[in-house]
């Protein structure tokens, strides 16, 4: 066998990263060759503050896969942040670390919500999230049927200013990731999550606290809701009940294409940081392209496929 | 002697509608290895539970280490000495074994962050103090099965552990794996821990245990030194009865007809090297070897279920190329696997579903499904099988372990017309259905069907088979027919090939060692 | 000495429990029924059920599909997107006869197979999950079909079509009668035929199922097959009854279907489900729709209602399993 057969044989993982690195490469290979302004720093620039929402709510989804759950609920959540937001902004302009701090407190219990239904009525978190996106929907919409609401200039900064050339956008997200990425790789309760994940039955006989790490991990997808709809609004300057409707099919991409299987228990923010940086780049070539956004869909539809289908082998 | 580590009086644990423990007491010494025996449902899961936490109970004292406690969680157990090592491993099988054992216990440095090289450190020591060489890096998935069961006892050696409870520890494991094992459990015994012993097998019992606590419907029927027992008086305290006939007589006159299944030098797979068998119509074949030796996955290849690199497979006088079981099942075969609730039931559906579910042809008419005539079938299988359901209709999953295998003995037996491959049989089967599962097999055979039997209990083995076959390393070491069959003759042919074969599978390294 | 051989002592034949699920469910749906008449005397008569149902329909026979892959253990994600392109499919024969009409309909649901085909294959022969295959087939179903119309709505049909939608036949529309067929045949299909027994089996224990002598591939990719033939079908339907075809026809289907089957105690572990049970669920979405308009509610409210209404079904169903 030769060496690389040996690598994706032995290292699902490593055969994930090998393979989404090696599509980024061709991407930015392809964009060099498309247009010379593709590979400028101010692209860069402009692709962190595309990335950052998507950025977030994966990170977020990334916790609850790995747990081996999903949470349906975290665009509805966005929209709701940022009607939330914007709504209390326009009315209070002055008041704004209390409305940041307010949103991010009501989300992250959201989220908590979220893990308690789970484990009290013991059922699948794909019901409980779904459940819960319809009803933060109708209640967003409910308060604001159309976009609406304002945000002070300090806010519309945080999706466009930046610290010399570095973007806000692109120190958060990084920051976020690799904050993540410590915690779980190398903190007690963040290793929790590869128990509870990888064997849910065997975390609980031997005695970790599998209901804690579960309220965890859906309170910390809120908390990045919750985030992701604080640039979110302030990117766009309004609130608007449907702008996260796609974000939550979407959060998922950069995850599974990443190598964080849908079972749980393997995986990490790398690969969705990686699965992010494809899809934005991705994203960003087919603008410079001119492919309309519409073939934009059917290439990502492709590149799950790709990114799943070939690391997966055909089953006996 | 010294004082009890764990001393149980008048336990008393009811259910609603069921009573698994009455009044029952329980004691182990420190320094002492104190088997569990009884059948299923006797109580001994329920008294696990309570001796790790799991579970309270509803009367009675538990003292641990002469002091009385009331455990609130098994977390509180463990943490106070006491280990339980399931059956079913509690381990991750994606995570590196040094992860395994420490579990939420890692190491941190000065920044309070996990260190990794201190992580191996610790659980290399405590592999160290077990005696295997067990890499601290390599995945848990990535072991043979014996070696995990280590991990799980290295998991308990971190802390400070007082009592183990091993719950059949060697249902998965045999010959020199379980050797180990003893070692290890001497070993422990030695350091002054506590060990409780759970399992079936009575032979393991008379050579490991100090002490046994036989328990039969939730009550103890005697607690006594193994050395002051036999295995008769111990079956009769376990069953209640004197057992006169376990295993069915053979018929006087074998009537054993022609060769129904040949197969010739097949290989199939890593773990099916070269093997050569033959069965006839009516006689019982058993393929004795120890777990990993390759008898599954032999049946698997001639049912169909795993694809051939050489070899031949005939069926009667003709050779097959079989592509999968409904060829198999179209030819007269059919197969009880191993793990009736993974790869044989469908727990979900009625017990008339499970016993039809091979032969839906013979119960549709114009693509419909007859019921009345799926009921009749079911109904006479359930009467022939001495099934103990309350109708045909019943969900299969609320059936006992030995009835839930009585229906797959009724479901294979209806169709499989000239070869009935069974892999271990009863297993999680209770003594007395144990027994009927024998005379069933046995009349089979008279009926004409070629049995070929997988099974690890060395005594079923020997009682039930007019031939053995023992396979070593994926391939067939021994032949064994009529008077020369016996638990040392079989031992002698899987054990010597295996010490050889496991010292060629390790590597270099261990060889030298 | 037979009941001492029982784990439990649940009442324990596989008809009784059936029995009591759907009874249950139906208990439930009459008691929404009352309170809707009692809120609105005319709820209950004929012709404002009837209206419901009608409106109902194409999401019942979206619904009806995706019983059968959630009883295999999957999800189609991809329902919604695939009827919003059968509906542009309608439309790329730019006939305005009625003698179109067999044929769009033969091209429809030629095409929903062709993709249920796709769907089976990814989640069988690639081992892809069942979430993902089908989300990527959304995706990329979203993307032919946009690039197709460019954004923008068509109305190039043929009256006919919605004639069929909303037409009536003996008094029931013809919707309803397309509803009924299918219900009715996939029924028979689901719970008396050969086919849907080997459903069930492979749905509840895949490896034996196959150890048995069935074909777990073969019957997995058949339900993907069936249920995206029922989306296309429930599209054209739905086309007919909006009558310009948008990019976006059968929004929500998706996961609406799912809801209504989970309400409707089809599990998601699979196994387990049946097509009474999911109409049940249809019907207990649309009441509540309904209900809602008539309490003087604002409609984003039933998204409210759906929400908390599939956790409690949900939840109600797990304690019936355990």
């Amino acid at each position: 066998m030769s060496a690389l057969a040996v690598v994706f044989h032995r290292n699902r993982l490593m055969s994930s990263y090998l393979i989404v690195a090696a599509l980024i490469a061709v991407l930015l290979v392809s964009g060099a060759a498309l247009s010379d302004r593709f590979l400028t720093l101010r692209n860069l620039s402009n692709l962190f503050q595309q990335a950052v929402v998507l950025g977030l709510v994966s990170l977020g989804q990334t916790f609850v896969i790995l747990l081996g759950g999903i949470d349906l609920s975290i665009g509805a959540l966005v929209s709701a942040v940022t009607v939330a937001l914007a709504s209390f902004l326009e009315a209070q302009p002055d008041m704004i670390v209390v409305g940041l701090v307010a949103v991010l407190v009501a989300s992250s219990a959201v989220g908590a919500l979220n893990g308690i239904l789970t484990i009290a009525l013991r059922v699948h978190s794909l019901i409980v999230t779904l459940g819960m996106s319809s009803i933060i929907f109708g209640a967003a919409l409910m308060y604001r049927k159309e976009p609406g609401g304002s945000v002070p200039p300090v806010i519309e900064d945080l999706a466009y200013g930046s610290i010399g050339i570095v973007p806000y956008t692109a120190i958060a997200l990084i920051a976020v990731y690799l904050l993540a990425g410590l915690w779980l790789q190398r903190t007690r309760s963040g290793r929790m999550l590869y128990f509870v994940g990888g064997n849910y039955e065997s975390a609980r006989l031997n005695g970790i606290s599998v209901k804690w790490v579960t309220v965890l991990v859906y309170t910390l997808s809120g908390l990045c809701a919750g985030i992701a709809g604080i640039f979110l609004t302030a990117k766009t300057g309004v609130g608007d009940p449907r702008i996260g409707s796609a974000l939550t099919l979407q959060s998922i991409t950069p995850v599974v294409v990443g190598g964080t299987i849908l079972a749980g228990g393997t995986g990490g923010v790398f690969g969705t940081f990686l699965g992010l940086l494809l899809v934005s780049m991705l994203n960003n070539l087919l603008n410079f392209s001119g492919i309309s956004s519409f073939y934009q869909w059917v290439i990502q539809g492709i590149i799950i496929i790709l990114a799943v289908g070939l690391r997966t082998p055909k089953r006996d | 002697m010294s004082d009890p580590v764990l001393n149980l009086k008048a336990i008393e644990k009811y259910y609603p509608g069921v009573k698994p423990l009455d009044r029952v007491d329980f004691s182990v010494q420190s320094g002492e290895i104190h088997a569990l025996l009884g059948e299923n449902g006797a109580g001994k899961s329920t008294l696990t539970r309570i001796i790790g936490g799991a579970t309270k109970p509803d009367s009675g004292v538990i003292e641990y280490c002469g002091q009385v406690v009331h455990w609130r969680s098994p977390k509180q157990a463990r943490d106070a000495g006491i280990h339980v090592i399931h059956q079913e491993l509690a381990l991750f099988p994606e995570l590196t074994v040094a992860e395994n054992i420490l579990i939420d216990n890692q190491p941190r440095n000065a920044l309070g962050f996990i260190s990794t090289s201190a992580g191996i450190k610790r659980a290399e020591e405590a592999l160290n103090r077990l005696g295997v060489a067990i890499a601290a890096r390599a995945r848990v998935q990535d072991l043979p099965l014996a070696d995990q069961q280590m991990v799980e006892i290295a998991k308990a050696l971190v802390g400070e552990v007082k009592l183990l409870i091993l719950d059949e520890p060697t249902a998965v494991i045999s010959g020199r794996e379980v050797d180990l094992l003893f070692d290890n459990m001497r070993r422990l015994r030695r350091a002054g821990i506590g060990i409780v012993y759970i399992s079936h097998r009575l032979e393991e019992i008379f050579e490991i245990a100090d002490r046994v606590t036989i328990l039969k419907d939730g009550r103890v029927a005697g607690v006594s030194a193994v050395r002051d027992l036999t295995r008769e008086s111990m079956i009769s305290m376990m069953v209640g009865r004197r057992l006169e006939q376990i295993f069915p007589a053979r018929p006087a006159t074998p009537s054993v007809g022609q060769v129904v299944l040949q197969v010739n030098r097949l290989r199939a797979g890593p773990r099916v090297k070269d093997v050569s068998l033959s069965v006839r119509a009516g006689e019982i074949v058993g393929v004795a070897g120890m777990v990993g030796s390759g008898r599954t996955e032999i049946a698997q290849a001639i049912f169909g279920d795993r694809s051939i690199e050489a070899g031949e497979i005939s069926i009667g006088d003709s050779p097959q190329r079989l592509d999968g079981p409904r060829s198999a099942i179209a030819l007269g075969l059919g197969y009880l696997t191993e793990s009736r609730k993974d790869e044989g039931l469908f727990l979900g559906m009625s017990v008339a579903a499970n016993i039809v579910a091979p032969m839906l042809g013979a119960v549709t008419k114009y693509g419909l499904l007859q019921a009345r005539m799926e009921q009749t079938i079911a109904k006479e299988q359930i009467a022939a099988f001495s099934v103990a359901t309350p109708s045909c209709g019943t969900r299969v999953h609320n059936l006992s372990g030995g009835n839930q295998q009585k229906v797959l003995f009724s479901r294979w037996s209806r169709i499989a017309s000239r070869l009935l491959i069974l892999d271990e049989p009863t297993r999680g089967v209770d003594v007395g259905a144990k027994v009927e599962i024998y005379r069933l097999i046995r009349e089979l055979a008279d009926k004409g069907i070629a049995v070929l039997m997988i099974s690890s209990e060395l005594p079923e083995v020997v009682g039930l088979s007019d031939r053995v076959i023992v396979v070593a390393q994926g391939r067939v070491v021994g032949e064994l027919e009529g008077p020369a069959i016996s638990e040392e003759s079989i031992m002698n042919y899987a054990v010597v090939s295996t010490e050889r074969g496991a010292d060629l599978a390790r590597g270099p390294k261990e060889i030298t060692a | 000495m037979s009941t001492a051989n029982l784990r439990s002592s649940e009442p324990y034949s596989l008809t009784i429990d059936l029995a009591l699920e759907k009874f249950g469910l139906a208990i439930f749906l009459g008691l929404l029924l009352l309170v809707a008449s009692l809120v609105s005397p005319v709820f209950l008569r004929p012709a404002n059920l009837l209206n419901l149902l009608t409106v109902a329909a194409p999401l019942g026979m979206v619904v009806l599909g995706q019983t059968f892959v959630i009883l295999v253990r999957g999800l189609d994600l991809s329902v919604a997107s695939l009827m919003a392109t059968v509906a542009v499919l309608a439309t790329v024969f730019k006939a305005t006869s009625n003698e179109a009409i067999p044929l769009i309909f033969v091209a429809a649901i030629a095409f929903s197979a062709m993709v249920g085909l796709v769907n089976g294959f990814l989640v069988v022969k690639r081992g892809v999950s069942p979430f993902l295959a089908t989300l990527a087939t959304m995706i990329i179903l979203q993307g032919i079909r946009f690039s197709y119309t460019g954004g923008a709505p068509i109305s190039t049909l043929p009256p006919g079509m919605s004639t069929l939608a909303t037409g009536r036949l003996l008094g029931a529309p013809i919707n309803l009668w397309t509803l009924g067929l299918l219900a009715v045949l996939l029924g028979v299909m689901l719970h008396k035929s050969r086919f849907g027994r080997e459903i069930r089996m492979v749905g509840g224990n895949p490896k034996a199922a196959r150890l048995v002598g069935l074909s777990p591939d073969r019957v997995t990719i058949l339900c993907y097959v069936i249920c995206s033939v029922c989306a296309g079908i429930g599209g054209l339907f739905l086309l007919g009854y909006v009558g310009t075809v948008s990019n976006w026809v059968g929004q929500g289907y998706e996961l609406d279907s799912i809801i209504a089957a989970v309400m409707g105690g089809v599990a998601l572990s699979g196994g387990r489900g049946s097509v009474f049970g999911a109409l049940m669920g249809v019907a207990v979405l649309i009441v509540i729709a309904n209900l809602v308009i008539l309490l003087g509610l604002p409609i984003e409210a039933q998204q409210i209602i759906k929400g908390v209404i599939i956790i409690g079904a949900a939840a109600f169903y797990r304690t019936r399993l355990s």
